[in-house]
């Protein structure tokens, strides 16, 4: 049985996911003196989405400030993006996790809507 | 010379062979925890004043789908509606009720989610601690019920539930 979950996610058969990867991604610095960044990669199989949103919070869940191309991200069905997010030397301290959230558009009036969050941690 | 030359072939071709069998396939897993919405909700109005995901009262019960690859690197937080993020105009309170348990699993151990998960804001949101790697569906149960059995306006009805994956 592993096996077969295994392979299905190696293989990508999702029908309806949100992935958010590394779990534990490392802050390195970026080509501007006294910011960081860390690469992250964001995967969206549910069709019902069409945009995530982007955050950074301390280990309190409070934000912290931090830059990235857009802190909305419009993905289609099946499509993959490669995200990097900035962070200034003054907020790299407190900055503990980085978060996708799904984004969920007023035109869906499905009864029931799941709205999805995957934070990974900064080493 | 010539038949040296001719020799040599075949061993070369071998030898092309040989190399060409031996590409390798290399594979690596990191790490993650995917969220599936595996099966939309729907509420079920079994008496005028209530709203129910029940199959007994006549709903759907939302099931959303944890992919973990790596144990114990995520907690799974699932949080249940205390709101409709649409209806029509209500002039009185509705009361929420909420369950979520780990139903289908693809590991009888991630039956131990069910025994430590935690339940904390007046019991809409509970975490589940992902001890084991694999495939678990979680079962949420959402009922509102309204004023003191006042009958739910006629219109559309929609409620969020939020599934979170928290790296540990």
């Amino acid at each position: 049985m592993r096996f077969i979950v295994l392979l299905l996610l190696l293989t990508g058969g999702y029908a309806n996911a949100h992935q958010f990867t590394p779990t534990y991604p490392e802050l390195e610095m970026s080509h501007m003196a006294g910011v960081y960044k860390a690469d992250m990669v964001l995967l969206n199989t549910r069709e019902d989405i069409r945009y995530y949103g982007l955050n950074v919070f301390d280990k309190d869940w409070n934000p912290v400030r931090f830059a990235t191309a857009s802190k909305i991200v419009p993905l289609d069905y099946r499509e993959r993006k490669y995200i990097t997010i900035y962070i200034s030397n003054r907020e790299v301290d407190k900055a503990k996790y980085i978060c996708s959230k799904s984004k969920i558009l007023l035109t869906v009036r499905e009864p029931s809507i799941v709205s999805s969050r995957i934070c990974s941690k900064l080493k | 010379m010539k038949m040296k030359k001719l020799l040599l072939i075949p061993a070369l071709a071998v030898a092309t062979s040989t190399a060409g069998a031996s590409i390798p396939i290399n594979g690596f897993i990191e790490s993650k925890c995917v969220i599936q919405s595996d099966t939309a909700g729907m509420f079920g109005n079994p008496t005028v004043d209530k709203l129910s995901t029940k199959s007994a009262d006549g709903g759907v019960m939302p099931i959303v789908r944890y992919d973990i690859v790596t144990a114990s690197k995520y907690k799974a937080v699932i949080t249940t509606p205390t709101s409709f993020s649409t209806a029509p105009s209500l002039s009185d309170t509705v009361d929420w009720t909420s369950t979520t348990v780990a139903g289908q699993m693809s590991d009888a151990g991630m039956s131990v989610f069910n025994t430590d998960k935690v339940i904390y804001n007046n019991g809409h949101t509970t975490e589940f601690d992902l001890v084991k790697a694999g495939s678990v569906w979680f079962n949420v149960t959402s009922e509102a019920e309204y004023g003191y059995g006042k009958a739910f306006p006629s219109g559309n009805y929609t409620a969020l539930i939020v599934a979170e994956c928290i790296a540990k």
